[in-house]
């Protein structure tokens, strides 16, 4: 859908990007933002996305999921300047044969900290005790998304 | 691992080894990741579903000789 020009980016993001990097956790679904063309008049809208898939055969819908080859998808457009970039430096990784892209551990870390619920709290724990983290990587994307204050308050 | 105030050596031990656990896990690769999600959803349903909270383990189907190729 990438190619086909129905979005711009994607990667994975949530539980099963930050399953990636540290144990499994569990999770019943599947986050991708997406960064989305611009659509006329700038309304910024999944609507042509559910479009693709449901001429794809993907029409089963439960709460705000779509079910994917048995997985149900949230979709979720880039809606600020930290998702924008998480998307931009995303990696490509291999799932069996198939190529994907995941979020960044550090760009994961950053968004919990901006998301704020408690399971975030408990997901930051969980990637500094076990990602590789770039401390460098993440004291810069921190500074860039004024971070900084709520990742002391969170690990001090 | 921290000390825990109380607790002696055999519980130490224990908590080590769950932790150096849970590291092993982090190591895994990726698609055993995902197994072992699904693994979770499994169990967790049970419980979620006897709590009337309606969730569906997810059904991904493998290719055979794809999913003997990553047990290795």
């Amino acid at each position: 859908m990438e190619r086909d020009g129905v979005f711009t980016r994607y990667a994975i993001a949530g539980a099963m990007a930050a399953t990636f990097y540290v144990e499994p956790l569990l999770t019943f679904d599947l986050d991708v933002f997406v960064v989305l063309p611009q659509a006329p008049g700038g309304l910024l809208t999944l609507a042509p996305l559910y479009d693709a898939l449901r001429a794809r055969g993907y029409s089963e819908q439960e709460n705000e999921c779509i079910r994917i080859e048995g997985v149900p998808v949230q979709f979720l457009p880039a809606y600020n300047a930290l998702l924008e970039e998480a998307l931009k430096e995303a990696q490509e990784i291999m799932y069996e044969d198939v190529p994907a892209r995941v979020l960044r551990s550090e760009h994961l870390l950053a968004i919990c900290l901006q998301t704020g619920r408690s399971k975030d709290r408990e997901r930051v724990r969980i990637l500094r005790e076990q990602a590789k983290l770039d401390q460098n990587f993440l004291a810069d994307v921190l500074r860039r998304h004024q971070l900084e204050d709520k990742w002391k308050l969170w690990t001090e | 691992m921290e000390a825990v105030d109380g607790v002696n050596a055999e519980v130490a031990r224990i908590f080590a080894a769950k932790e150096q656990r849970r590291q092993d896990l982090a190591r895994l690769p990726f698609p055993e990741k995902v197994r072992a999600v699904m693994k979770l959803q499994e169990m967790a349903a049970t419980i979620l579903q006897a709590r009337g909270k309606h969730v569906r383990p997810w059904r991904i189907v493998e290719d055979a000789s794809d999913a003997s190729a990553t047990k290795s």
